[in-house]
């Protein structure tokens, strides 16, 4: 019943028996470097030509457990979460008490949550010793104080390196503690690749947590979304699925326990980020049967039309997905013209054309361009997060609707950033949340997106009122330049203006990495 | 479902490992001297870790300081050297000294600071002599603060070890009246750029000269002019202790130890009088300072204190906090405001020995006879359980008693201290003559209209 499966390297079938996932270089190939044509990018990954590379010159990106699992787990509800590490590596999770609770219980923000962690801390005596001991401490301690129903345990690049048996100690605890002990390895030392964080993530879900379905829940959609869709998309997903009569299942972001263990009672799972959802969407459907799709995501009209159309598909509600596709174009399609003639009017000021340089994820990638070009913005150049094999198919299919493009994949890599954002000197800048000095810039810069704990209907972005607020926010950024003016005319940029007058951005970056793949 | 807090009655009893925690106060080793590093304006941090060490620090550190980018060379702009298992294998010394060949030649800067986390470490790599090979191209030093030898607080004292090895020479000649001021952890002590700009100010209103070592422009000169001070000031009673006696045995600077940061009219007129005595300022000029900035601000105290004895008269509070911190207000709290004083609560671990002082601080020269409980004690969950137990009306901490001090205690809550993730802090401090006021005016903000 899935789509979209073909793919040799995602299609390989998930081993639960082993203590964790492959990493996206070993399972699709994937890299965090490239410069140059979308299409031959494309042609690489066909052919299995894909290199990773090593970076002479780098820049803070993030890890596998620091993006973000760690403050990811912690709203898992009636959970508790255990860091097996030192002290920093939980440092973001410190904001657990207090960030979410900004949004409001009226928004259907679950009512009176109360998360807790503890991290073993590991010190100098431990890095020789080991710190077994300790985590059996931390586990019992968390059943002693939180009686949690679920404890998830985030391995670290020290508990990885002095060779932690975490599986053990899950064995030796497992009979005297209640909690359903869920061990994740997010080693930042395993992959070059963020988003194996996530697939480890997804698989101590799959092997530990997931139970056997007692009901299929007919109605019931699992929805696994990323941290950049704000609060706002869970909300308007929601309202979308209740029109057909289906309701979702959110994970991982505030749900409970429960909603994970009956993720295999759905009757689908509906992507919202397709290369985050798909180490989830593959192992639901060959564990239990729970069928799937991976793209599109719902951003923009038409994607939003096809998300819906898909769902319709699988669950034979093709009708009322119809309906509801006409009454919602009814009401957006109108506001959205009305969005794409005011920037009709600044292409005619402009040139005739208005060049927006998106920084996005891979998922994204496939689904906002499609969406820039709904608004009638072009994109002559896309920076991605990773590439990998998982999504080729749609980026062939991207290729044929759009035209070519340039690509420029790295991982929060500041520099070739700006480079690139000098380089082709677009109209508008869209850049991720803490992307250095991107914001200094004389023409116009945003952000791409906000993140979880935003509630306004500004940050939106999901569905078709995301589409229509999305593309409100865009217009609103053309209006005023004047903070990322003022700031790059007083301030100094960090990096010496030869880098900028290189052609390549990948200047520093030179050979293929020893063993890479 | 809700999860419930087992032991309400304050569950104390003596743990197997106390460090395994709910939440800790404070990031780690690598946090403190890349927190360091970035305020150092004009330097530029090198990370030899893990690719996360620095984003995690970005969120854990300086997001968590008052919601900071941590500035021009902040979040993604850090470079780093992201190990993963192939450097694990085969030594990541190639991979930092290409790292540090490239930032030279790309960034801008004075200084380059190398600090090395938990991997180089664990694995051996020699970081010193891959950073001995750049020596004369740059001014680079190493600060070597694995994650796993300790907090953040360790960092920083790290990294002024690591300055004062690597950079500092002998002075030529001592500069009368030229003070340095240590013990003000960038991002640990949310308000490090506002106390600092505050303590240069006063220092110089009674004719000081200030090298505030961070913060300032200048990196690289401030840092070389330590050696020149005629008097290192310490703010704290634990960080920055091991750097001025380090100074002391090397240049023989004396340092006055104040142990906190002066907060009010009472506790800044103390200490610019210590100040005073120790540079040999004339004492009228001291007291002629003293007598104007206490009548200005007094006055000033008379538009707000109508409105303080509804909100928040004799309250009982609580204090929660790095150990200079804590001193700080509680002493400007119970010895200014009327304040009684319930709990204080010290989240920066400090060692044993500098234990009895903080004590003494907290509970010696009171204007009132009820001493506070005092508790070492950084995990969220046992400060939970213990705030639980008194009845409060105040609660100064962490944005993590946020919600608990509204729910659990119905107290007024301002955050204060490490972490701050609700309220932005730029240039902002409670320091020295009028930071009572500047904390009045934030703990008020939610407390409108005389009725």
């Amino acid at each position: 019943m899935s789509e979209n499966n073909e793919n040799p390297a995602g299609a390989d079938r998930i081993n639960l028996e082993a203590p964790t996932s492959p990493t996206r270089e070993q399972r699709a190939n994937g890299i965090t470097a490239f410069n140059g044509k979308a299409s031959e990018l494309a042609a690489k990954a066909r052919k299995g030509e894909l290199k990773n590379c090593e970076r002479d010159f780098q820049q803070n990106a993030g890890c596998l457990l620091n993006f973000y699992l760690t403050v990811r787990v912690a709203t898992i509800r009636d959970s508790s979460m255990v860091i097996h590490a030192p002290v920093g590596c939980s440092a973001p999770a410190a904001l657990y008490r207090e960030v979410f609770r900004r949004l409001f219980t009226a928004m259907n923000k679950p009512q009176d949550f109360d998360f807790h962690w503890l991290t073993t801390n590991i010190g100098e005596k431990d890095v020789i010793y080991g710190a077994a001991d300790k985590l059996r401490f931390a586990l019992e301690e968390s059943h002693r104080r939180y009686s949690p129903e679920a404890i998830f345990i985030l391995t670290s690049c020290a508990s990885g390196i002095i060779g932690e048996d975490v599986e053990g100690v899950v064995s030796e605890v497992k009979d005297r503690i209640p909690a359903v002990i869920v061990p994740i390895h997010c080693e930042g030392i395993r992959s070059r690749v963020i988003q194996t964080g996530y697939d480890a993530f997804w698989h101590g879900i799959l092997k530990y947590l997931v139970k056997k379905p007692e009901k299929k829940q007919k109605d019931l959609v699992n929805v696994a979304s990323m941290l950049s869709y704000t609060w706002q998309d869970r909300q308007e997903i929601t309202r979308l699925l209740k029109k057909i009569g289906l309701r979702p299942n959110f994970v991982p972001e505030f749900a409970s326990v429960r909603d994970f263990q009956t993720l295999s009672e759905a009757a689908l799972t509906a992507p919202v980020c397709p290369t985050y959802t798909d180490y989830l969407s593959r192992g639901l459907e060959q564990e239990y049967g729970v069928p799937y799709f991976l793209y599109p995501s719902p951003i923009g009209i038409a994607n939003t039309d096809e998300w819906l159309r898909n769902i319709g598909r699988i669950l034979h509600k093709e009708g009322e997905v119809e309906k509801v596709i006409k009454e919602e174009r009814a009401v957006w399609v109108p506001r959205m013209d009305a969005v794409r003639r005011s920037f009709d009017e600044i292409k005619k000021r402009n040139g005739g054309k208005y060049h927006v340089m998106g920084s996005l994820g891979q998922g994204r990638l496939v689904t906002q361009t499609p969406f820039f070009h709904e608004l009638g913005v072009t994109t002559p150049v896309a920076l991605c997060q990773d590439f990998d094999d998982l999504l080729l198919d749609e980026v062939e299919e991207l290729l044929k609707r759009v035209g070519d493009f340039d690509i420029v994949v790295n991982t929060f890599q500041a520099a070739e950033v700006a480079h690139t954002a000098r380089r082709y000197d677009p109209d508008m800048v869209l850049s991720c949340p803490f992307q250095g000095s991107a914001y200094k810039r004389e023409k116009g810069m945003t952000r791409i997106h906000a993140l979880r704990g935003d509630g306004r209907k500004w940050s939106a972005q999901a569905g078709y009122s995301g589409a229509v607020a999305c593309g409100n926010f865009l217009l609103q950024a053309t209006k005023n330049r004047s903070f990322q003016n003022i700031m790059l005319k007083k301030t100094d940029d960090p990096y010496k203006e030869w880098f900028y007058r290189q052609d390549d951005p990948y200047y520093f970056h030179k050979k293929e990495a020893e063993g890479g793949v | 479902m809700t999860l419930t807090v087992v032991g309400g009655d304050g569950d104390f009893q003596a743990v197997e490992y106390p460090e395994v925690t709910e939440s800790p106060r404070f990031t780690c080793a690598l946090g403190g001297a890349y927190g360091a590093a970035l305020a150092t304006f004009g330097a530029v941090p090198i990370l030899h870790s893990g690719a996360g060490c620095g984003m995690a620090n970005a969120h854990g550190m300086t997001y968590a300081a008052g919601l900071n980018s941590g500035g021009a060379c902040g979040t993604t702009t850090t470079p780093c050297s992201g190990l993963i298992e192939e450097h694990v294998v085969f030594g990541g010394e190639d991979k930092l000294r290409r790292l540090i060949k490239s930032t030279l030649e790309l960034m801008k800067g004075e200084l380059f600071v190398v600090i090395s986390g938990c991997v180089p470490a664990l694995i051996g790599d020699d970081v010193d002599s891959v950073v001995a090979e750049f020596k004369d191209q740059a001014p680079v030093i190493h600060v070597k603060s694995s994650g796993f030898v300790g907090n953040a607080y360790l960092g920083y004292d790290l990294y002024l070890d690591a300055v004062i090895d690597g950079l500092l020479e002998p002075p030529r000649a001592v500069e009368k009246r030229l003070v340095n001021i240590f013990g003000i952890v960038p991002n640990q002590n949310v308000f490090w750029k506002g106390e600092l700009k505050v303590l240069k100010s006063l220092l110089e209103k009674i004719g000081a000269k200030v090298n505030t070592v961070f913060s300032d422009f200048g990196s690289l000169g401030n840092l070389k002019r330590i050696p020149e001070a005629q008097l290192n000031i310490l703010f704290n009673p634990n960080s920055g202790l091991s750097a001025c006696r380090k100074l002391k045995e090397r240049f023989e600077t004396p340092f006055l130890n104040f142990g906190r940061v002066p907060v009010g009219p009472k506790e800044t007129a103390e200490f610019l009088r210590l100040a005073g005595k120790a540079l040999k300022i004339p004492q009228k000029k001291i007291e002629g300072v003293i007598f104007e900035e206490e009548r200005d601000v007094y006055r000033h105290m008379e538009y707000l204190a109508e409105m303080f004895m509804v909100s928040m008269p004799h309250a009982s509070a609580a204090f929660i906090g790095d150990a200079r911190t804590v001193v700080s207000l509680l002493r400007y709290g119970v010895n200014e405001l009327g304040w009684i004083p319930s709990l204080a609560i010290i989240t920066d671990d400090p060692p044993p020995e500098t234990r009895d002082e903080i004590a003494r601080l907290l509970t010696e020269d009171l204007e009132v006879a009820l001493k506070p409980r005092v508790l070492f004690e950084y995990d969220s969950h046992r400060v939970r359980l213990a705030l639980r137990e008194e009845p409060l009306q105040v609660i100064l901490g962490s944005s993590l008693e946020k919600y608990i001090a509204q729910k659990e205690s119905e107290a007024h809550h301002l955050s204060v201290s490490f972490p701050v993730y609700d309220r932005l802090v730029v240039d902002r401090s409670y320091a020295g003559f009028r930071g009572g006021i500047n904390l009045l005016e934030d703990m008020s903000q939610n407390f409108g209209g005389p009725l």
